[in-house]
């Protein structure tokens, strides 16, 4: 066992090196007291070395660590890339953000929180055992809760932050019911030995059910889908927006992680072809994939349809967001290799653009103060490049060719297409419809309409235009020289199995 | 022999009390503590497997609930003092600065 | 009815009649001594199931930890000038509804399951040495985690509960 664990620590490093930065970065506070930045500085060190540790797992064969607790493999390696790219992108909003400056607070714990938010991540994209997934589940809420208090002065931050909390902890607490009544089940907490169980049959199927209902109550939570959505829109409008762009891209991957390797491997008895298209045969019981596909249908709808009315240009990213993760829903429906490489995809994807819309909010919200759509008529004009940037962005946002938005939906419509599910495809298509139209919304304000006579041309300094190209050029880029990612996403899809 | 199925019942019924506090009251360290209240349920599900399947599993689980719930109760309450000294009040109603 | 069988009922009794208590109650001190009651018979369960480790860490966190916790919150968190603890209000029939739905379905579901239920007696063994045995060999992974959550709880709870030297000025210096 020594031996055991012992080895398992070697694959370890990534999250050692984490743990080892969080507590460096609360240190940093008490004796460098002069140097705000100095814990962002040290943070971004430590996630430079954990980045190093996980290169150096890249192309290993797949494995688990500490007794089947946690799984090393291209799957959680791709999730944890993406997971600490968006950290220190994070990072480097944070550094830019007025918000945070004006709120005059030491930042070693928030960066602190930062890198356990990650930790949390990390684990929560390689738990193979339920007792995992509740701790990462937990790990990641609960930094997400400080967070989003951060600013606690504000009004709006700690009743965010409250509803933000009650609804977690229900959530993880139905969640929890779920696993308990899985464990009654089959007699076992780990994903592979629950599969095993039930492959062996004499489940009941209603118990079954109403325990992967319960389970589907806290990851969709996590990944905000609808009924599950109600946090989402307050957290988004009262955090600060580097927590908030962190929370709508890194902590929904995790969560679509998680999801994903839970359905697959506890559901699904064999892999049929062995290609990319692949499709598998589930475990018999109930159609779980139907119950994820009401879920898609209702976010992709209800999320698109909501936005529509919202003035707020923070609320209305959320609404967006919720929309997003009924279009990741579709891939997981599917129950094919090539609709999993699609939710892949489309999270790196989503990273660039997601993260683009919220650094441009930022960027216009330091300079006039405002995140109300109203105040951004006759932007285009006052600051050209800004205009440009973020109707690239919102374009892709939408999935109009030839951004890296269509790329993704251009997968997730052919794995639909490719499993017989003409329905959802046409649902889709249609939400697609319904969401140019309040991505159209801003551009029309920024372009269409004249600005205000006293509205100066807005210069912005030479650091946050890069940035902001930074995701920019990619999401063109990626739109139309896409061979790389959609390899490297379909190698990733591979999951550790026990058999 | 008291059945499984009674243990059961019984933290089904103490689920659904505490189901019912979240949805109910206004309060919102009242609704902290239906959140207790669902958890408890949880953990007395988890030990009664655990005694009738016969593996200590389930108490290992048991024990690592108890630790992050007891962290949760610390965030939340002391989000609730934050929340308190802005507002003045608890009342889960009249926190509506988000809406629609 | 053997002894065993009557404290289960009592146990039982106690659980659900406190736990109703603390949803119902409109004072929120009553609330919190139900909540007290509850977790105690819970632990008492928790013994009667032959968990005795987790029943001793039941009331060293639940009753000892959480419990003080949320007093202190009640406490500091109603206005000084009015003695009415009273909470709002919730409407009776809705609550009974939602209530008999979810008891009621839940436990047919158990009922109807069938369990590969252990034959025999169960094992009487003390608990604690088995679980203090996994928590460093096959769990040690989640016991660290458990204990970073913990850390991030802690520093967390600190930074927002904090009076800081430039939040804004309240009406009453109450905290």
């Amino acid at each position: 066992m020594l031996q055991h664990i012992i080895d398992s620590s070697h694959l370890f490093r990534p999250e050692t090196a984490l743990t080892a930065t969080f507590c460096v970065v609360l240190l940093v506070d008490l004796f460098l007291r002069k140097r705000t930045s100095m814990p962002a500085y040290v943070a971004v060190l430590g996630l430079v070395v954990t980045g190093w540790f996980i290169a150096a797992q890249y192309g290993g064969a797949p494995a688990t660590l500490f007794s089947n607790m946690l799984a090393v493999d291209p799957f959680s390696i791709f999730f944890k890339s993406l997971t600490l790219a968006s950290t220190l992108v994070i990072v480097l909003f944070s550094l830019q953000s007025n918000e945070l400056r004006d709120s005059k607070r030491m930042m070693g714990e928030y960066y602190a929180l930062l890198v356990s938010l990650t930790l949390g991540m990390f684990l929560m994209a390689g738990a193979t055992n339920l007792i995992m997934m509740y701790l990462s589940i937990e790990l990641t809420s609960m930094s997400s809760y400080i967070l989003s208090a951060f600013t606690k002065e504000a009004d709006d931050s700690s009743e965010a932050s409250l509803k933000y909390v009650i609804f977690g902890a229900v959530s993880s607490g139905l969640m929890l019911y779920g696993m308990s009544i899985l464990y009654g089940l089959t007699g076992s907490l780990d994903i592979y030995g629950i599969n095993r169980a039930l492959i062996a049959g004499n489940v009941n199927n209603v118990t079954l059910l109403i325990s992967v209902v319960l389970m589907t109550a806290g990851f969709g939570y996590k990944i905000s889908a609808v009924p599950f959505h109600f946090w989402t829109p307050d957290v988004y409008e009262g955090a600060p927006l580097p927590v908030t762009a962190f929370l709508s891209v890194a902590s929904k991957a995790a969560g679509f992680a998680m999801m994903m390797r839970f359905f697959k491997v506890t559901f699904i008895d064999a892999a049929v072809g062995g290609s990319y298209l692949g499709s598998w045969i589930s475990v018999p019981g109930f159609e779980w994939n139907h119950l994820l596909a009401i879920l898609a249908v209702l976010s992709m709808t209800i999320g698109n349809l909501i936005a529509v009315w919202q003035t707020n240009l923070k609320r209305l990213l959320a609404y967006s967001s919720i929309a997003h993760a009924g279009y990741l829903l579709l891939g997981v429906v599917v129950l094919s290799n090539e609709g999993y490489a699609a939710v892949l995809i489309y999270l790196a994807v989503y990273f660039f653009m997601n993260l683009g819309a919220f650094f441009a909010v930022m960027m216009v919200a330091n300079k006039i103060g405002s995140e109300h759509i109203d105040d951004y008529k006759g932007l285009g004009y006052r600051s050209p490049l800004l205009g440009v940037c973020f109707t690239i962005l919102l374009l892709s946002l939408t999935g109009i060719p030839p951004t890296a938005g269509f790329v993704g939906k251009l997968y997730l419509f052919s794995a639909l297409l490719n499993a017989k599910w003409i329905w959802l495809a046409v649902v889709a298509a249609l939400n697609s419809v319904i969401s140019l139209y309040y991505y159209l919304r801003i551009l029309r304000n920024m372009f269409l309409t004249q600005p205000d006579p006293a509205g100066a041309p807005i210069r912005f300094g030479a650091v946050q235009i890069v940035i902001l190209l930074m995701f920019v050029i990619p999401t063109i880029l990626l739109g139309v020289y896409f061979g790389p990612l959609v390899q490297y996403a379909q190698a990733s899809i591979t999951m550790f199995t026990n058999r | 022999m008291i059945p499984l199925e009674y243990y059961l019942s019984l933290s089904a019924v103490l689920f659904a009390t505490g189901v019912i506090g979240v949805l109910t009251r206004r309060n919102a360290i009242i609704v902290f503590m239906s959140i207790e209240l669902m958890l408890n349920a949880v953990n007395l599900s988890l030990v009664a497997f655990s005694q009738y399947l016969g593996s200590t599993t389930g108490q290992v689980l048991v024990f690592f609930v108890m630790a992050v719930a007891a962290a949760e109760s610390a965030i939340g309450l002391a989000i609730i003092i934050a929340l308190f000294r802005n507002k003045q009040t608890l009342n889960i109603d009249e926190l509506n600065l988000l809406k629609w | 009815m053997s002894l065993f069988d009557i404290a289960f009922y009592f146990f039982a009794l106690i659980t659900v009649a406190s736990a109703a208590l603390v949803v119902f109650s409109r004072n929120i001190i009553y609330s919190a001594f139900a909540l007290l009651f509850t977790f105690f018979g819970v632990a008492g369960l928790y013994a009667l199931l032959g968990a005795d480790f987790v029943a001793v860490a039941q009331l060293l966190i639940y009753v000892g930890g959480i419990l003080v916790l949320l007093l202190f919150g009640v406490m500091l968190t109603t206005k000084l000038v009015s003695v009415d603890m009273k909470t709002g209000t919730l409407q009776a029939l809705p609550a009974t509804l939602l209530f008999a739905a979810v008891a009621g379905a839940l436990s047919g579901v158990y009922i109807i399951t069938d369990w590969n239920v252990l034959a025999g007696a169960p094992d009487a063994a003390t608990t604690a040495v088995t679980i203090g045995d996994m928590f460093l060999t096959t769990w040690l992974l989640p016991f660290e985690i458990a204990s970073v959550v913990l850390l991030v709880a802690l520093v967390g709870a600190a930074m927002i509960a904090r009076r800081d030297a430039r939040s804004k000025p309240t009406q009453q210096a109450a905290l």
